[in-house]
């Protein structure tokens, strides 16, 4: 296994791309693999992994994209993960994207990857706008100073790429790049000096990290890396050493050690840049238009407006352009049911098979590609708000009232498309890059009144609200924002404390995004759902479908199916909340399905129609019990497709059980007090 | 190393304007230290903000505004050098005393530790000391020294011209980055963001809500919310 996987190395050139954000990494990769793509998951982590395959000269070249990231510490799971990769899997070649509109910021992250000893070269992208700029670069001097090669690319219109790849073949031959020293000044190079020759009397670790890089990481303190050394043995002089080191510069030179460093980092780059780097004109052009733009969106007045203009229009490009194709495909599954069922049923297979195959499995597969049209749609939107710039913007206006509320300017968008599916609002948590901002995001998100659930207030507050139908669905979609804001107070107080969360956040130019790569983010966030929450999805329909089947010959979702068990088993737990009914303990165990089954379910049950569905619920409930039902509906249990996506984000089992855990606890909780309480005041 | 805080010139100026009002009024309300500075009272209580994080000041919601032992300590020695460096150019030299008055603002932040030490200990020789507040620095001058002096880093700030937080810049407002006091994994990101000591920053602008704010370094625009900016020290240019 292992030499098969050697051999498979050795023939296929490895290149990783490494970049900022809104350097025009992704664009770039999506030039150079186009559609031979895939998307997953780095191991244990939620951090999205990319990679691509191209051929070039007869060799077949794999592509991976690294995360975007500012720099390589450990902060940050994005970048551990792109340090590690560079670190431990050692790719033949790095392809470091610079946009060389910000120049200056974008070489931290090469000068880290330069001190690795990493094998890198260098596209100067976005070299069409630096020219509208009036500023130019010179390459050649560029690439002599570095001492590794560099071309000049513009990602969106695929210019340069060739070049680039060809470059990076080039470099796979060399085995020793010639390693680019920053001079940290006296003080900290003699320190430096020190603790490198510990490191090198140390054979473990010089056999897995440059020596150099390693003594600057040990000297900054970086957390991610001083962990990582734990595990091994004999290096309690190295740390005294450091701690000594560290007392001694920050007496001598007035400033902490962080601070130094990167100092001395921006110097050499500032230095560079200045010998590479001439303008044709005064500097304050530089921004006009995303200046003036700028001064509209992010006006004191016009803001919110704006916002909340761009916000409505997503929602409704979402929700409401996406109907016809979900009717469609609702209605191609019925028919296709049909058709297959009185196909099999003409075969002549036996009554149980047939109703798994278009019960369970073509029932399954049409629940996970309804929410196919709404995902495509929205992340058509998101791509287009985040390429343009504008999601930077929507986070830096909504921050202040996030904030107050414990969580990020980016997570309003989750949130707000959890009102039209709670599906696509768990994914868009990925805009967020802290993850424990995005972990509370996801975690109260499923708390947000989707339109699933719609279609069970409508029955109960028509039967027995009539007259304040709509005041009283108000009043649920406001439970659920409330308790998703109080939730995710408890959760940053209790499970995420300590954890800091900050704002420094770049407001990237606008830009007009390509369709090209707004197409490619739809198609990966649409197939990856089809591929990772899809078989979750499948998987708890066919088990329903199992449970309200067996035990053999029992009529289906009956009583007396196992599902009937459970729902007669459990149903004493809901007497308190005033529905303790075996009726509505099966709709609420359906419910899991999809929120709009407990309806679909109660018609079943209750052998009625729609309109007799009313009368036999007005037998069966209270106005306060079925307010109190209602309640229950909106918080219990997110729904399969919202529980496969959530364990699809967090990548976590812990998370998801938590999710449905807390929840169902919730809901519990909430309709019990509904009930309880009103019947105090006597409206029971 | 104790107390690793910056205490800023225009801390500095806010103390002493809060003993003189103190003294004069009985008490130093926000509206009256905004008044006697000339800045914004929104900026007057972030500051004010954080010198009550340093101990140095104490103030109830919407109270007054009054000095601790630490913060008296500090104050009576930031206008015991004011004045003794005004008494100074004034009787020593014969400069023009609102000449002196001015010069005086500026040397106290701009001349070495060691000549400032020297020139009060010279005028307390000559007996030209500046009377009454001083006294009671010159009975204890220890633990003063030691909050103000002591510290290498701390010095650094001292000495620069109008320092001020970034969060109390107003728009179009530039300076140059002294030092950033934020900890842990937002401080590597503001430095890894490029607000490294001696950057220029150009405040650009304020969310609608009032914050995040939005500023302008190294050629592109960076937005951070201002208890993060309150960490981030510049000289005024």
């Amino acid at each position: 296994m292992e030499a098969a996987q050697a051999i498979e190395n050795e023939k296929q050139i490895v290149v990783a791309l490494a970049g900022n954000p809104n350097s025009g990494k992704t664009t770039i990769f999506n030039s150079l693999t186009g559609s031979h793509q895939q998307v997953g998951n780095w191991p244990g982590v939620t951090v999205e992994k990319k990679e691509g395959q191209l051929v070039s000269e007869g060799k077949v070249i794999r592509v991976v994209d690294l995360p975007g990231t500012y720099s390589l510490g450990a902060y940050s799971e994005d970048e551990a993960v792109a340090r590690d990769y560079i670190l431990f899997e050692k790719p033949d070649v790095v392809i470091n994207i610079v946009d060389t509109t910000n120049l200056e910021r974008n070489l931290y992250l090469t000068t880290q990857l330069l001190e690795m000893g990493a094998n890198v070269v260098i596209a100067l992208n976005m070299s069409d706008e630096l020219k509208a700029k009036q500023i130019d670069i010179n390459v050649a001097k560029f690439s002599e100073l570095l001492g590794i090669p560099a071309v000049q690319t513009v990602g969106t219109r695929n210019q340069g790429t060739k070049e680039l790849v060809l470059q990076a073949l080039q470099a796979t031959g060399n085995k020793k790049p010639r390693v680019v020293q920053i001079n940290y000044g006296k003080e900290v190079e003699t320190e430096l000096a020190a603790l490198e020759q510990d490191i090198l009397s140390n054979r473990q670790l010089t056999e897995n990290f440059a020596s150099r890089w390693l003594a600057v990481k040990v000297l900054e303190g970086d957390q991610g890396i001083l962990k990582g050394l734990a595990k091994y043995s004999g290096l309690d002089r190295l740390l005294v050493r450091r701690a000594e080191a560290v007392k001694r510069l920050e007496g001598l030179l007035g400033e902490d050690i962080e601070s130094l460093i990167a100092d001395k980092r921006y110097g050499f780059i500032g230095g560079l840049a200045k010998e590479v780097v001439t303008r044709r004109q005064t500097t304050e052009e530089r921004f006009s238009m995303s200046d003036k733009i700028d001064r509209i969106v992010t006006n004191r007045y016009l803001g919110i407006p704006i916002f909340l203009l761009a916000m409505w229009t997503m929602f409704q490009f979402t929700f409401k352009v996406g109907d016809p194709f979900i009717g469609w495909i609702e209605t191609f599954f019925e028919w296709f049911g049909g058709v297959a069922g009185a196909w099999l049923e003409s075969a002549g297979m036996p009554e149980l098979l047939m109703s798994l195959i278009v019960d369970g499995i073509i029932g399954g597969v049409g629940s996970v590609l309804v929410f196919i049209p709404n995902i495509f749609l929205l992340f058509f939107a998101i791509s287009i708000l985040e390429d343009s710039g504008y999601m930077a913007r929507a986070a830096f206006i909504m921050d202040r009232l996030m904030h107050t509320l414990g969580l990020h300017g980016k997570s309003f968008i989750p949130l707000l498309i959890g009102f039209g599916c709670n599906v696509p609002a768990v994914m868009a948590s990925r805009t967020l890059e802290n993850k424990r901002d995005r972990l509370i995001t996801i975690l109260i998100t499923p708390l947000m009144s989707c339109t699933a659930r719609l279609p069970v207030y409508i029955l109960f507050a028509g039967a027995f609200f009539s007259a304040n139908q709509g005041l009283i669905i108000f009043s649920l979609y406001l439970l659920g924002l409330v308790l998703a804001i109080l939730m995710g107070m408890l959760f940053k107080r209790f499970l995420f404390k300590g954890g800091t969360s900050h704002f420094v956040m770049e407001l990237p130019p606008y830009r007009v995004p390509t369709l090209k790569s707004t197409f490619i983010h739809m198609w990966e966030k649409g197939s990856s759902f089809i591929r990772k929450a899809g078989t979750i999805i499948f998987a708890v329909v066919v088990l329903v479908w199992v449970l309200s089947n067996l035990p053999v010959g029992v009529e289906y979702a009956s009583q007396e199916s196992i599902l009937g068990w459970i729902g007669s088993f459990v149903a004493p737990i809901f007497k308190p909340a005033g529905f303790g009914t075996w009726e509505a303990a099966v709709a609420l165990v359906f419910g899991i399905l999809a929120k709009e089954v407990v309806v679909g379910t109660l018609g079943v049950i209750y052998g009625a129609g729609e309109a007799g569905l009313t009368a036999a619920i007005a037998q069966a409930w209270t106005p306060l019990s079925a307010y109190a039902f209602m309640v229950m509906t909106l918080l219990y249990i997110p729904c399969a497709a919202v529980i496969g996506t959530i364990k699809r984000e967090t990548n976590s089992w812990g998370w998801t059980g938590f999710a449905a855990a807390y929840t169902l606890v919730l809901g519990w909780l909430m309709a019990v007090l509904v009930y309880q309480f009103g019947r105090l005041v006597g409206l029971g | 190393m104790t107390g690793t805080f910056a205490i800023s010139s225009s801390m500095q100026d806010y103390l002493e304007a809060i003993l003189n009002l103190s003294e004069k009024d009985g008490l130093a309300r926000i509206t009256d230290i905004a008044n006697m500075l000339s800045i914004a009272k929104a900026s007057v209580s972030q500051t004010i903000s954080n010198l009550k994080d340093l101990g140095l000041v104490v103030q109830e919601r919407y109270g007054p505004v009054e000095l601790t032992c630490a913060g008296r300590e500090l104050a009576v020695k930031v206008r015991h050098r004011h004045r003794t460096l005004r008494k100074f150019l004034v009787e020593v030299l014969g400069v023009n005393p609102r000449i002196a008055e001015k010069d005086a603002c500026l040397m106290e932040h701009v001349v070495s530790q060691q000549t400032l030490e020297k020139l009060v200990e010279f005028m307390e020789i000559t007996g030209k000391t500046e009377g009454g507040a001083g006294a009671g620095i010159s009975s204890r001058p220890g633990a003063v020294e030691n909050l103000i002096w002591d510290e290498g880093r701390e010095a650094k700030v001292l000495r620069s011209v109008n320092t001020r937080a970034l969060s109390e810049l107003q728009t179009g407002e530039k300076g140059k980055v002294l030092r950033t006091t934020a900890k842990g994994p937002v401080h590597r990101r503001i430095l890894e963001m490029g607000v490294t000591p001696g950057t220029e920053i150009c405040v650009k602008g304020v969310a609608p809500l009032g914050d995040p704010i939005e500023i302008l370094v190294r050629g592109y625009r960076l937005s951070l919310r201002k208890e993060e900016a309150a960490t981030i020290f510049v000289e005024v240019v």
